[in-house]
């Protein structure tokens, strides 16, 4: 399993956008990817289960991968979330 | 049948008349049913198709949208939350269980896990995270048309350019299937000027009248409408004799409409020989076709805010140079005038991404420029994707609500700064792009001096030109009738902005609504206006009234309208101006 932490930059947390994308790309990936912000745990693969993480500006996120392509996964999901604070 | 009229506000003119088509709210329509054990599987496979059959609607419509390119791009991010909600087990799979363990209808199983579903959403903290559950209703609601038998949320009526659609509000997914329909009118309970329903009404340039409250309860399928955006109102079963007087009416406006388009390609001009320039105010890329058919010389006034609609964050440097370069090279060659961000009072959000502030008065806070220099990386980023669209096009910049020297030297500095870093980037830009700066304040009309010796043109904002000098907001009902274009402050001020501008031979424009009154375009032609812009619709009227226009004998009445503070004058003078 790979574990990563990265906190949000982007001000609206996980945006619909955002969302949208980390969820496109958890698809692409074997492994199972779950993201954690405090207490709540939430499938990468699903919009509502990301949506309602609610994500807000400057949390801190955990993400974590298992499967096959892990190391992959991980790397992806963290360029995915740390790219949304750098866009707008 | 009883005759009513129903009040809103019309966001986009013109007289309509059909028969009422209604967009459900399916939720509230749902039927609950016990369905026997040997249904179950039935009731299933029905969800299971309905899904399916939305899954590929929504996919088409991205694609359309895609190839047609002329919606802002956070209407593609929504189809896809949509398209992905839709997968979602929590909405997919969910339900199936519900209608196995509740042997109920797959509509209600549908509702139900719907109803869960908000209620996690609303517990959410985040306000913008909570209102995403308006994404799970339409999404739910196009899966509840399908499984009771009306395919999309759009009914198609075999009539559709008498039809006219009558709904609670409109999602990006059916305003982006408006775009290929021909409806008539169309009529919202709720928006406002800049909701899905009036920005795609406007661009099709059908009527539409929104915030009607309950249109949608008080008006039946298949009923008689008359919607005349003009004048905010629709009839519903009109009698005969004012139906006929709309025809009447509305026959006479596709005349004169007909008649209008000859002139196209005719240069505007009065009898006396003056040139004078028109351009169209525009607030969507998309807005370009009308634009090239209204026969204008190009863009006066590209509004940018559009940028921030129907999103959360804001947009990014590559998002606005896409929209600026289609505009600028759609143009062809004629010009067009980018507005920076004009974001503060009344046109925004209420909230732009923790940038929001609570402001006492918000017409005299932190607005347009100002909000954009205190803004900086904001700033930046739109002046280098106007700068980089420079290079597609001929692009002049506008910054809104100047109304000091030092507000300029610091815009220039920032543009400059925008210039540098491109240069380092090894990004191309027209090194030569105008600077100029709206007329808004009246401290910029009476100080106009530092503004001609440091700006390249000039645009007068008349709108808030008049806000501000008469201390009025037009959008408070209570004082709304004291705004008055034709106040003798006004006149005056216009006149000594104009004068000034003349004299040290700097372009000056107005863009305003005032410019495509065509009841005034006579008093600005003989204050010395050459430049006006204006709705695009509202182009070829204005030419007409500058070609039967003879400055000549205009000049000595309105040097009268300049002199006089008795507005019963001013009327009066109006009134042999347009005889």
């Amino acid at each position: 399993m790979q574990i990563r932490e990265i906190r949000l930059r982007n001000a609206k947390g996980l945006h619909a956008r955002v969302a949208a994308r980390v969820v496109k790309v958890a698809g692409r990936f074997r492994s199972r990817v779950v993201i954690t912000v405090g207490e709540r745990r939430a499938n990468a693969r699903s919009i509502m289960a990301v949506l309602m993480l609610a994500a807000a500006m400057g949390a801190t996120v955990r993400l974590e991968t298992e499967g096959p392509d892990e190391q992959a996964a991980i790397e992806a999901m963290v360029a995915v979330l740390a790219a949304a604070g750098d866009r707008a | 049948m009883v005759t009513f009229a129903l009040h809103g506000v019309g966001v986009s003119g013109g007289i309509a008349i059909g028969r009422a088509q209604l967009v459900s709210h399916a939720t509230l329509e749902v039927a609950h049913y016990v369905v026997p054990a040997s249904r179950v599987d039935h009731e299933i496979a029905r969800l299971e198709l309905a899904i399916d059959e939305v899954q590929k609607e929504l996919t088409e419509l991205h694609g359309t949208m895609t190839r047609s390119g002329d919606l802002p791009g956070e209407f593609g991010a929504f189809l896809d939350v949509h398209w992905m909600i839709l997968n979602d087990p929590t909405l997919s799979e969910a339900p199936k269980r519900i209608i196995t363990e509740q042997r109920c209808n797959a509509e209600w199983a549908l509702t139900q896990q719907m109803n869960v579903l908000i209620d996690q959403f609303e517990q959410i903290e985040d306000s913008y995270l909570r209102e995403r559950k308006a994404d799970v209703v339409q999404v739910v609601e196009r899966v509840l048309k399908r499984l009771m038998g009306k395919p999309g949320s759009l009914p198609t009526s075999v009539a559709e350019e008498r039809t006219i659609l009558v709904a609670h509000d409109l999602s990006p997914a059916d305003v982006i299937q408006f775009k290929q329909h021909h409806f008539a009118a169309f009529l919202t309970d709720v928006g406002g000027v800049t909701s899905h329903t009036a920005i795609v009404a406007r661009s099709l340039a059908v009527p539409a009248v929104v915030a009607t409250h309950n249109a949608r309860q008080m008006i039946h399928d298949g009923e008689m409408l008359i919607v005349d955006g003009t004048n905010h109102v629709v009839i519903v079963n009109p009698d005969r004799s004012v139906l006929s007087e709309y025809r009447l009416k509305q026959s006479e406006l596709d005349l004169e409409r007909q008649k209008l388009k000859r002139l196209r390609g005719k240069p505007a001009e009065t009898i006396d020989g003056h040139r004078v320039e028109l351009h169209a105010n525009i607030e969507l890329p998309g807005d370009l076709a009308q634009v090239l058919e209204s026969g204008a010389n190009g863009v006066g006034l590209f509004r940018s805010e559009f940028l921030f609609l129907n999103r959360a964050g804001l947009p990014t440097e590559d998002e606005q140079f896409e929209a600026y370069r289609a505009v600028a090279a759609g143009l062809a060659g004629k010009p067009v005038t980018i507005r920076t961000f004009d974001l503060g009072a009344d046109k925004q959000k209420a909230e732009l991404d923790g940038l929001a502030r609570v402001a006492p008065n918000p017409a005299l806070g932190l607005r347009a420029v100002r909000f954009c220099l205190a803004e900086p990386k904001l700033f930046l980023t739109q002046l280098r994707a106007i700068l980089r669209a420079s290079h597609y096009g001929k692009v002049r910049l506008l910054i809104p609500m100047l109304a000091s020297v030092a507000e300029i030297d610091a815009t220039l500095a920032m543009i400059d700064q925008a210039k540098e870093s491109l240069r380092e980037r090894g990004e191309p830009f027209d090194e030569g792009i105008e600077v100029g700066g709206m007329i808004e304040v009246p401290a910029a009309v009476l100080a106009i001096g530092g503004f001609l010796a440091k700006l390249d043109f000039l645009s007068i904002g008349t709108n808030d030109l008049i806000q501000y000098t008469l201390a009025v907001d037009r959008s408070d009902e209570a004082v709304s009738h004291l705004y008055d274009p034709l106040h003798p402050a006004i006149i005056k001020l216009i006149a000594l902005a104009i004068a000034g501008a003349n004299r040290a031979k700097v372009p000056i424009a107005v863009c305003g609504e005032m410019a495509g009154e065509m009841t005034l375009t006579r008093v600005l032609l003989g204050l010395g206006l050459r430049n006006f812009s204006m709705h695009p619709a509202q182009v070829p009227t204005v030419k007409q009234r500058v070609l039967t226009s003879d400055v000549s004998a205009i000049r000595p009445v309105v040097e009268r309208m300049k002199r006089t503070d008795s507005p019963a004058k001013l009327a009066a003078l109006l009134d042999k101006l347009n005889a």
